[in-house]
């Protein structure tokens, strides 16, 4: 990982220095947690659970984002995916709902992040 | 940092993850993966299996509790029912931490809650201290058993070693008596049949049976003191020689008295009765106090005939051997000592089995 790689995941909302130390110092396994982050299939479960209108479903798949988010040091969407967590549990589907607003941006940023880093280490 | 695999051996040094996401385990698997071996399970079901199938396995269960199939805690009831949490640590590992969760899976023997996004120095201390724990309470268990079985062999060796001790005594003695110590044991097997075999040994426990057939093979131990010219006399004794040959009762029982060791044997109280007593009669015309009746103790009195019924069944420096039947005899009719009714009648319902003593000896 270089350091332009970097600067986009820090600029995308991930603490790069958290995230490495979680991994005991692999930039390997980073690298290769991130990966899978891009085949997350919980994103898009997530939002067609908000678009047929299930709370539980919607909750589920947050609560996968919320986990994978924290372990990667995602601050940004970690602290969007708890709220959005927590007003499902409440029952608040509307707030769940506006909170993508939030989410969308963030997700794209970190996803292209990622992207870029993968492309740029081809 | 202390590697605890180092003198466990094999067993116990393979940690359990239970986690439904593949970056957790990963994670937990970075960590962990330079001190433990990892088993991996990717749900609450297939994880209790595991622990379930061979829980000596593992040294410690790290277990999410949002999992499908089923959930940690539904993992942790299961696991407590079946005793473990006690001899396997179990971690939560959660994002889910409140207190409803936490206090049920506290009161299901939980060892520790970690939360989730993990901090690895954190969880690396918190679960690797309870691992040295209780391999450390396990070492410390096998060790205290191992010692008791130490001290318990020791004193079997002590009691054996004392035992070895009187009987040692006891042969040399009869070897000044140019007898072989075949007399003492004889006595020791009389005695002990007589009081376990019959309402004699009534009141008395195994163990105090024990302590008196032990105590019985002392009861000449007295004649060390009696020269041998009058211990080895052929023929008849003079009344003065007679008289020194008596002391050996009183001699035997303050010999026994002047070993301090002895007094606290257990077998002691019955040796210095016996040593003093088992020439005293029934009727109370014996040596040395002229007791009578049930003032002489039963022990002694079983000594006493035990030892009249060796004498005339064997050669003696004095005498022959008398044929079985003319021993029965000269008891029976008191020509040889004055015996309890009730001791000759237990005397003589199990004197079938006591002649076999002499014949396994004739065949020898």
């Amino acid at each position: 990982m270089n350091l332009e790689q970097r600067a986009q995941l820090e600029a995308a909302g991930v603490d790069v220095g958290q995230a490495l130390a979680r991994m005991m110092g692999s930039e390997a396994l980073l690298e290769r947690l991130l990966g899978k982050f891009l085949e997350e299939p919980n994103y898009a479960a997530l939002c067609a659970a908000l678009e047929r209108g299930e709370p539980e479903a919607a909750a589920a798949a947050a609560h996968g984002l919320k986990g994978a988010c924290g372990n990667l040091s995602m601050t940004a969407l970690y602290g969007l995916f708890t709220r959005q967590v927590d007003a499902l549990r409440a029952g608040e589907l509307a707030e769940a709902e506006r909170l993508m607003e939030e989410i969308a941006p963030a997700y794209a940023a970190v996803t292209a992040a990622i992207r870029g880093g993968a492309d740029g280490a081809r | 940092m202390m590697h605890p695999n180092g003198d466990q051996g094999p067993l116990r040094e393979t940690l359990l993850i239970v986690d439904d996401d593949a970056i957790n385990r990963a994670i937990l698997e970075q960590i962990f993966s330079p001190d433990y071996h990892i088993q991996e399970a990717e749900n609450g079901r297939d994880g209790l299996q595991a622990i379930l199938s061979g829980p000596e396995r593992f040294c410690a269960v790290l277990l999410d509790v949002v999992m499908p199939e089923m959930d940690g805690l539904e993992v942790l009831r299961r696991l407590s029912q079946a005793g473990l949490p006690g001899r396997l640590p179990i971690f939560l590992i959660t994002a889910e931490a409140n207190d409803r969760v936490l206090h049920e899976a506290y009161g299901l023997g939980v060892m520790d809650v970690i939360s989730k996004p993990v901090v690895p120095y954190i969880v690396q201390r918190r679960v690797q201290s309870v691992i040295e724990l209780y391999q450390a309470r396990r070492s410390l268990s096998c060790k205290v058993e191992s010692q008791q079985a130490r001290l318990l062999r020791q004193a079997q060796e002590i009691i054996r070693l004392n035992q070895g001790m009187v009987e040692a005594l006891a042969t040399a003695i009869e070897f000044r008596s140019e007898e072989s110590g075949a007399h003492v044991q004889r006595i020791h097997d009389i005695t002990r049949h007589l009081l376990s075999r019959t309402e004699l040994g009534q009141g008395l426990s195994p163990g105090e049976i024990e302590e008196i057939a032990l105590a019985s093979i002392l009861h000449d131990v007295g004649k060390i003191a009696v020269p041998d010219a009058i211990l080895n006399k052929p023929g008849r004794l003079t009344p003065e020689e007679f008289a020194v040959m008596k002391t050996h009762t009183v001699q035997g029982a303050r010999l026994l008295g002047q070993i301090p060791q002895l007094r606290r044997y257990g077998a002691y109280r019955y040796a210095a009765d016996i040593a003093r007593h088992h020439h005293e009669r029934w009727d109370g015309r014996g040596y040395p106090d002229g007791l009578k009746g049930d003032e002489i103790s039963v022990w002694a009195q079983v000594v006493s005939l035990a030892d009249v019924y060796d004498a005339l069944s064997c050669k003696r420096v004095y005498k022959d051997a008398f044929p079985r039947e003319r021993v029965l005899e000269m008891i029976r009719e008191g020509e040889c000592g004055v015996f309890s009714p009730r001791l000759l009648a237990c005397f003589f319902s199990v004197e079938e089995e006591l002649s076999r003593l002499y014949r396994k000896e004739e065949q020898a």
